[in-house]
């Protein structure tokens, strides 16, 4: 293939740095009071006195936890080539006990080039797991236990966590067990055998600040001065770049986002959707994209639901809403379609339709999760019979209905009385 | 310990007739080996314009999503389309990652409709596994948990890599002009609302959201398709939410020009779309429901005309569009309902069309469309009376003179009673149809069919087995408890719960008013008479 123009080459790079969590974070982790810091520290220190240590990394999701912890676990393979093994575990998969000591097997297999038996019973896995640990202990190998998610493992009876704990208190084993999980209450979730032998090191993830958030801003959208752009174009891109950061526009727009979104990850996803739509002509960002993008980022699903309805859905909707507010407080289909019957007589609409037909309507909007049965039990009426609540507010109801295409004025006067 | 491998090969038991028959082992058609190079779409590469002519209305969905995809080789956070039905995201996907010929792997969770299904389903696109009869049609790995799928997910993902990288090395001389596949491998997931119905769907989904993360491969994107919003997936542990792209409904406007495409006289079809598109439109704006609707009124409103090929000038016009205008009222009631009657100039349908021409006003047609037995009839008359009447009243209603006494109450009601009588019937709305043991179920259905029986002595042209009726009612009890269970299985009748004093099971009928309605006007039965109306 030919050559790539550079407005391709620049986004494939912004692209693939806002994809790569480890070179987000390791300017956020530069400081030396960082949760990386903190985290190479305990760890490095357990591993070079060959003690045992438990730690959990806490935040909401998207702040950054796995991609800190696996920076520290890079730096610490290269500082320590021989003595660490890494066992990554995810509590969406591996929450049951008897896939998670087969996981934790064939990972060791597979690092210390064993054979791996799928037909292994889960005995014989718990006993080679214990076996391997008194191994690497006396050969001063530190073993480190990656939990994801750890709330899923503290579900149940915790038999995993308690094997991997109590095989940590014996004198000969050297591991390190990490969990990262969303909940802040984690530790809490755990049994009372299991909790004495954790060691309650908590590391908490909060929310970067603005500072922090502008230089990873930075950071991300500059390309660097190397030959394989040419030279006018680099410059003329991270001048750009520094025109729409110090702009005051763009300084709103951050702060609107930053009212909804307060996680690193929401703030790539708003850089990823404003870099793909760099005009790929003039290879330059511009404060439009920013603006598009946080536009696409601010949706509001149930108004786009109500902009989709048809006239005859909307005239449901209308006659639920104001079945509600006269206090009727369950309705089914058969008295939503006399409540129509009635609008019609009084005021004589052109949209008078048959039942079947409104059944259709119905349907529709029950796919479109505008409207729902109010209780699952009544499963032994037809769809006919059987109560049903509003899944909107009225509010967005009439913010949909005043933006729909086609709406008639009658319904909006009907949705006021 | 050894590493055993689990075969690939179903073992199947040898049944005694297949054991006797021998298999005819004919030599198998050269089957395809799949490549690389069917991970692509495989047709001939279209232009992005003939993309945009193929989707009217689409123009902006599509350029968004190319934004999103990006150049080659370009990494990408998981992308989420979504949008109401049969707006076109399946197919404005498949072809816009057949103009950008990438390769992809393409699953539909409603054809894989359990995670087993589904995981082995991509990994025997990635595997370049075809299912056949050498190998018995099996997958390549069998794969029913998550956490194996990441695994094996994995390695074919790195095989598959490995190849297009070694192919995208040496320039492809027999297709010069066709554009390079890249490097990167497309995953995409459709129909993903419907894992919400599955058992521990909402794991699956979970980690079907957490795909990316968890197997931290650039090379691989992963585009989902859903028929709801986003925000119905939202569940207490929380998710890093994929990048939301939206495909709104069609505008009129869009309906208009996706009408157009593909008709031979165009003028004519616009002409016709003048006129229907927007009453239609104000029911539904769906493409599939209104092309059935519409290429059924497009033939009748081309009836006049001897020559479908003209272009029509406005006398013309205004001829066609009086000859359409009664229709299109009835038809705006009938429109979704598909007519299992034929419309192809067969006369009995045209019989049918000239009765509903006559009647100007919207009545349903009376015609009862499907064949039940008099016995039958009967007991359903017997059961929606059952349902809708209170039992007390049974006696008063069925005695021997015969339907409501009609003593009607001179007295004005009061404005309590009133307000009671109102609450009262929104009460019955909203409880439904009630239910009734067996027994009263007979008992109306004998006191329904003598009185039945005297009034088929006038009317003695519509049905045959008048006459024997009444000799036979009383030999009859096994043959109605027969057509009781029947009735249970076209779901008129169903079982409610029964009553925990007597035990005896209770059933209720689903039957509407009208259906009733109509197997009373075929019977000859006075039903309003024996209605109780509050």
């Amino acid at each position: 293939m030919g050559k790539e123009i550079p407005a391709e080459k620049s986004l494939n790079l912004i692209r693939g740095r806002l994809c790569h969590p480890s070179f987000i974070f390791r300017p956020l982790s530069a400081s030396s009071d960082s949760n990386y810091s903190k985290l190479k520290f305990i760890v490095s220190t357990s591993i070079m006195e060959g003690c045992n240590n438990s730690i959990l990394l806490l935040g909401p999701r998207g702040s950054g936890k796995a991609a800190v912890l696996d920076l520290v676990v890079g730096d610490l393979l290269e500082q320590f080539p021989d003595s660490v093994s890494v066992i990554r575990l995810n509590g969406l998969l591996h929450s049951d006990d008897n896939c998670a000591f087969k996981e934790i097997a064939r990972q060791l297999c597979m690092e210390h080039h064993l054979l791996f038996s799928k037909m292994a019973s889960f005995d014989e896995n718990s006993h080679f797991i214990i076996a391997m640990l008194r191994e690497c202990g006396l050969a001063h190998k530190t073993i480190i236990f990656v939990l994801d998610e750890f709330d899923m493992f503290a579900q149940g009876k915790q038999r995993l966590l308690y094997s991997l704990l109590d095989a940590m208190q014996s004198v000969t084993s050297q591991a390190v067990v990490i969990g990262i999980s969303s909940r802040l209450d984690a530790d809490q979730l755990l049994e009372k055998r299991v909790r004495s032998r954790f060691s309650h090191r908590k590391i908490l993830f909060l929310p970067p600040s603005r500072d922090e958030l502008d230089g990873l801003l930075e950071h991300l959208l500059s390309l660097p001065a190397d030959s394989s752009f040419p030279s006018g174009y680099v410059s003329r891109f991270n001048d750009k770049i520094k025109n729409i950061t110090s702009d005051r526009r763009f300084k709103d727009i951050l702060k609107t986002f930053f009212n909804a979104h307060s996680t690193v990850n929401s703030f790539l996803k708003f850089i990823f959707c404003a870099v793909s739509l760099m005009n790929l002509e003039s290879g330059l960002l511009s404060l439009e994209n920013f603006k598009a993008a946080l536009s696409s980022m601010q949706r509001q699903p149930k108004l786009e639901a109500v902009r989709d309805c048809s006239v005859l859905e909307l005239y449901l909707l209308v006659c639920m809403r104001r079945l509600e507010v006269k206090e009727q407080s369950s309705y089914n289909f058969i008295s939503v379609m006399k409540e129509y019957k009635a609008i019609h007589d009084s005021f004589q609409t052109s949209d008078y339709y048959a039942q079947n037909v409104c059944i259709r309507g119905f349907e529709h909007l029950r796919e479109r999760q505008v409207i729902c049965y109010a209780e699952n039990r009544g499963q032994s009426q037809t769809g006919e019979y059987r109560p049903m609540k509003l899944l909107i507010s009225a509010s967005e109801l009439h913010q949909g209905m005043r933006s729909h295409a086609c709406c008639p004025a009658i319904l909006l006067k009907l949705l006021d009385h | 310990m050894p590493p055993k491998e689990e075969s690939s090969k179903v073992t199947r038991r040898s049944t005694r007739s297949s054991a006797s028959v021998t298999v005819e082992n004919s030599e198998p058609t050269e089957s395809h080996t799949p490549t690389i190079d069917d991970l692509t779409f495989g047709e001939e590469s279209i232009t992005i314009d003939a993309v945009l002519s193929n989707f009217p209305g689409r123009r902006s969905q599509i350029f968004d999503f190319i934004r999103l995809m990006g150049p080659l080789d370009c990494p990408t956070l998981p992308i989420m389309i979504y949008g109401g039905a049969s707006t076109g995201k399946t197919s404005v996907v498949l072809q816009v990652l057949r103009h950008l010929n990438r390769p992809f792997v393409y699953s539909s969770c409603r054809t894989c409709y359990n995670p087993r299904i589904l995981f082995e389903s991509i990994l025997n696109q990635l595997l370049l596994h075809r299912k056949c009869s050498l190998n018995g049609y099996s997958s390549a790995k069998r794969c029913d948990k998550p956490s194996d799928f990441v695994n094996l997910l994995r390695e074919a993902l790195s095989s598959v890599i490995k190849t297009l990288e070694s192919t995208s090395g040496t320039s492809r001389s027999d297709k010069p002009d066709e554009k390079p596949m890249g490097k990167m491998v497309y995953l995409i997931l459709d129909n993903v609302d419907l894992i919400r119905d599955w058992d521990k769907g909402t794991i699956i989904l979970q980690f079907l959201f957490s795909l990316y993360t968890v197997l931290k491969m650039p090379q691989l994107g992963i585009i989902l398709i859903s028929g709801l919003p986003p925000d119905v997936y939202y569940s207490n542990m929380g998710y890093t939410d994929p990048i939301p792209l939206y495909f709104p409904e069609y505008s009129e406007e869009d309906l208009r020009q996706i009408f157009l495409r593909n008709q031979p006289n165009r003028k004519l079809y616009s002409a016709f779309l003048d006129v229907v598109l927007k009453p239609f439109c104000r029911v539904t704006r769906r493409v599939e429901e209104l092309s059935t609707t519409f290429s059924l009124l497009f033939r009748k409103f081309c009836e006049p005309l001897d020559d479908l090929g003209i272009s029509p000038n406005e006398d013309m016009k205004r001829r066609l569009y009086s000859h359409l205008k009664p229709l299109i009222a009835h038809c705006l009631n009938e429109i979704f309902r598909v007519s299992s009657h034929p419309h192809d100039g067969e006369t009995r349908g045209e019989r049918r069309q000239k009765a509903s021409y006559s009647s100007e006003n919207r009545e349903e047609l009376e015609i009862l469309d499907f064949h039940m037995s008099t016995s039958a009839k009967f007991l359903l008359l017997s059961a929606f009376l059952a349902s809708r009447n209170p039992a007390t009243l049974d006696a008063s209603m069925f005695d021997s003179t015969g339907g409501m006494d009609n003593r009607k109450r001179k007295r004005k009601a009061s404005e309590k009673s009133m307000e009671k009588k109102e609450i009262a019937e929104q009460e019955a709305v909203m409880k439904g149809p009630g239910s009734f043991p067996l027994e009263r179920l007979l008992a109306i259905f004998q006191c329904i069919a003598s009185v039945g029986d005297s009034s088929f002595g006038e009317e003695d042209e519509e049905e045959e087995n008048t006459t024997g009726y009444d000799k036979e009612n009383n030999n009859l009890m096994s043959d109605i408890l027969l057509q009781v269970s029947s009735l249970c299985d076209a779901n008129f009748l169903i079982k409610s719960g029964s009553c925990p004093l007597e035990g005896s099971i209770r059933y209720r009928s689903m039957v509407s008013e009208d259906l009733a309605q109509k197997v009373a006007k075929s019977l000859s039965f006075p039903l309003s008479k024996y209605l109780y109306r509050r």
